[in-house]
């Protein structure tokens, strides 16, 4: 009787469907609602009606750090990216006692922390930090007038330490997948060096250069504690700093929502991006 | 990452139902103690007090519960409780509490602490302002005040022969000196936020209105615009470190040669030998702000008279002399003239030598009431940028 009326309006709920459930559900609760809750709460004012209060204020106060943190990204996905990429060349065309050690060696970063990360930055950056008094030994400066790296250059010398590690894996992975014998038949063609990495190597390899460069993307928009503890309390700042200061010091979640809608905006494009390219490997 | 996540979940809640349970075990009451601030609050809770404590009340087990550093850790303890309140349970799970002051503001809008203080044997022995209100909100009788830090200007004595007296003599200094005087700004931790509001205080003089009388005036905050742009100006002169601990770290490494911190984590520092011997401490005029941390039981505790005898405790003379400042380096929360007879002489006078008792009784000022604190915090972020 049950098949009948399914016939009739002709749809068939099939039950394997309810497998799903459990991990539609998952997503649901634990990614779909807060990040739909935050940014309805976003355009709720402190008085609890509808506006833009929030946007308001924070494009009057946090600009700076809004277009601070998107540069600091792009650069830095750029930057990781570029040496990802030639290190992986590397790494796929020399096989030498060097190489192999690189490659042993250069995972460490992937497994350190961000908090730790911070705290080596903060000792090894610092005015009279370990660098300085290395470059004041050597000569090269003057310790009473030290390099001040507690700023955009000192920020991605540590997102581009702990990121391009993670980078390099990925995309070395997609270098390791090209067999030799494209390699070699492009040599054999006369290609050289340069040739073989922008016509071959790395054309073959796109996918999996732009879904790591995509995963450091959003990665550097979330990360907190390097930027709190390098440059928290310097102006320009980077969003997550302000979202805590919101947070912390006024239990100003409206505005804090806003500033996380910005940073959704600002990693929108990638994920739009990604989720294209994962579909079309799924087709 | 999902699995793991899963899992933690999962953890958590079987964790929290033997939790529970154990609370009920007969014959030995579970003290839950949740305390607000940073590692340090956790290991006075779990191994300064825990074990004289229940070696003096066997039948009581204290259970330290941290919540994390500053204003948010503070908030997390006023979550629970509320939510407690919300589940219209008999009993509620947190006995007692050590907040910051903003928490007294929330909590007592809400009505969920219970008026305990005065009943204390240990009450007679407060005397600070700073027990009767907070931010400007009328607290006796609901909480007791632990410790009490302070702000101050750390300097070199190397290089800073004759420190700057005041916030005005400051000004000058920083020209002569550029790059020399460091802070963290207000996003990088309450020193700086204390070094603003005190640049405030030092720009309109009017501490007692904004501190202590109120009322909360708009026309007040549009009267900053030169004290803030006098600041602008300052901090050109300035370099900014990385955090609390930054300032401490930047002094010790000689890249700068003064700027703000609290006073317990100096010595904190002096004491595990992160920070040079030499360095030394001034109050500028008119002051700069410090804060106490509170006792609070809430309301409904499970277990309000242990709660009360475990704060008694913590809050008599032996205890704040012997751990609170010999071992933590905080001012005591009750007055210092009841100490005396606990503290050896030089911890007393290391800890008063550059700031004097005169000193923070003079100097030694409140944060500013809510609403003008949001104010001053929100000012520097308009008018610096």
């Amino acid at each position: 009787m049950f098949a009948d009326a399914r016939k009739r309006r002709g749809f068939i709920f099939p039950p394997y469907v309810f497998l799903l459930f459990p991990a539609v559900l998952f997503m649901l609760l634990i990614y779909a609602y807060p990040f739909i809750s935050s940014v309805i709460r976003s355009f709720i004012n402190k008085n609890g009606a509808l506006s833009f209060d929030n946007y308001i204020k924070s494009w009057d106060l946090y600009l700076k750090d809004i277009l601070f943190t998107f540069s600091i990204t792009i650069f830095n996905t750029l930057a990781s990216g570029t040496i990802a990429v030639l290190l992986s060349v590397y790494f796929r065309l020399h096989d030498s006692v060097i190489s192999r050690f690189l490659i042993n060696l250069y995972r460490l970063p992937i497994f350190i922390p961000f908090v730790v990360v911070a705290q080596m930055m903060n000792g090894f950056l610092a005015p009279h930090g370990l660098l300085n008094i290395a470059l004041a030994q050597l000569k090269l400066i003057d310790l009473n007038n030290p390099l001040q790296l507690f700023n955009f250059i000192g920020l991605s010398f540590g997102f581009i330490w702990k990121l391009a590690p993670f980078t390099i894996l990925i995309i070395y992975g997609g270098f390791q997948m090209i067999d030799n014998s494209y390699i070699e038949a492009a040599r054999s063609s006369g290609a050289r060096r340069l040739n073989l990495i922008i016509r071959i190597l790395i054309p073959m390899n796109k996918p999996s250069i732009m879904v790591a460069l995509v995963l450091i993307y959003s990665q550097i928009v979330g990360t907190f504690t390097l930027p709190y503890m390098l440059i928290g309390g310097k102006i320009p700042t980077t969003i997550t700093v302000d979202i805590a200061h919101r947070v912390n010091y006024f239990m100003d979640f409206g505005v804090a929502n806003a500033l996380g809608v910005f940073s959704y905006i600002l990693v929108f494009v990638t994920a739009i991006y990604y989720l294209k390219t994962k579909a079309r490997e799924v087709k | 990452m999902k699995r793991a996540i899963f899992i933690l979940l999962a953890l958590a809640v079987i964790t929290s139902g033997v939790f529970a349970g154990g609370q009920k075990e007969k014959g030995k009451i579970k003290l839950i103690y949740m305390t607000a601030g940073d590692v340090n609050m956790l290991a006075l809770g779990q191994n300064v007090f825990a074990p004289q404590f229940q070696k003096k009340y066997p039948n009581i087990s204290l259970v330290t519960i941290q919540t994390g550093a500053g204003n948010a850790g503070s908030q997390r303890i006023y979550e629970k409780i509320l939510a407690d309140s919300r589940s219209n349970k008999k009993e509620w799970d947190v006995d007692v509490a050590m907040v910051h002051q903003i928490f007294m503001k929330w909590a007592m809008e809400k009505n969920l602490l219970l008026k305990y203080a005065e009943s204390l044997d240990t009450w007679k022995y407060v005397t600070s302002p700073f027990a009767k209100t907070s931010l400007g909100v009328n607290i006796e009788g609901y909480a007791m005040p632990m410790f009490h830090s302070q702000t101050a200007l750390a300097y070199n004595p190397d290089y800073v022969k004759n420190p700057p007296k005041s916030y005005k003599e400051l000004q000058e200094w920083v020209k002569k000196n550029p790059g020399k005087f460091g802070y963290n700004g207000i996003k990088g931790g309450m020193s700086g936020v204390s070094f603003t509001v005190g640049w405030v205080y030092a720009k309109t003089g009017k501490y007692k209105k904004y501190a202590v009388t109120g009322p909360f005036e708009k026309s007040e905050v549009a009267s900053w615009e030169s004290a803030f742009k006098d600041l602008k100006e300052f901090n050109k002169y300035v370099t900014f470190t990385a955090g609390n601990v930054g300032t401490l770290d930047a002094l010790n490494r000689g890249e700068i040669w003064m700027g703000p911190v609290w006073v317990d984590m100096f010595f904190t520092f002096m004491n595990e030998g992160k920070l040079d011997p030499k360095t030394r401490l001034v109050l500028p005029t008119p002051g700069m702000p410090g804060q106490p941390m509170y006792f609070v039981i809430p309301r409904k505790a499970a277990h309000a008279d242990a709660a009360k005898k475990f704060v008694e405790f913590a809050t008599s003379p032996a205890i704040q002399a012997k751990d609170i400042v010999e071992k933590f380096n905080w001012y005591p929360g009750i007055d210092g003239s009841y100490l005396k007879d606990y503290v050896p002489k030089a911890t007393y006078d290391k800890i008063y030598r550059d700031v004097t008792p005169k000193d923070l009784a003079e100097k030694g000022l409140a944060f500013p009431l809510a609403d003008y604190f949001n104010a001053i915090l929100e000012s520097y972020e308009k008018w610096i940028k």
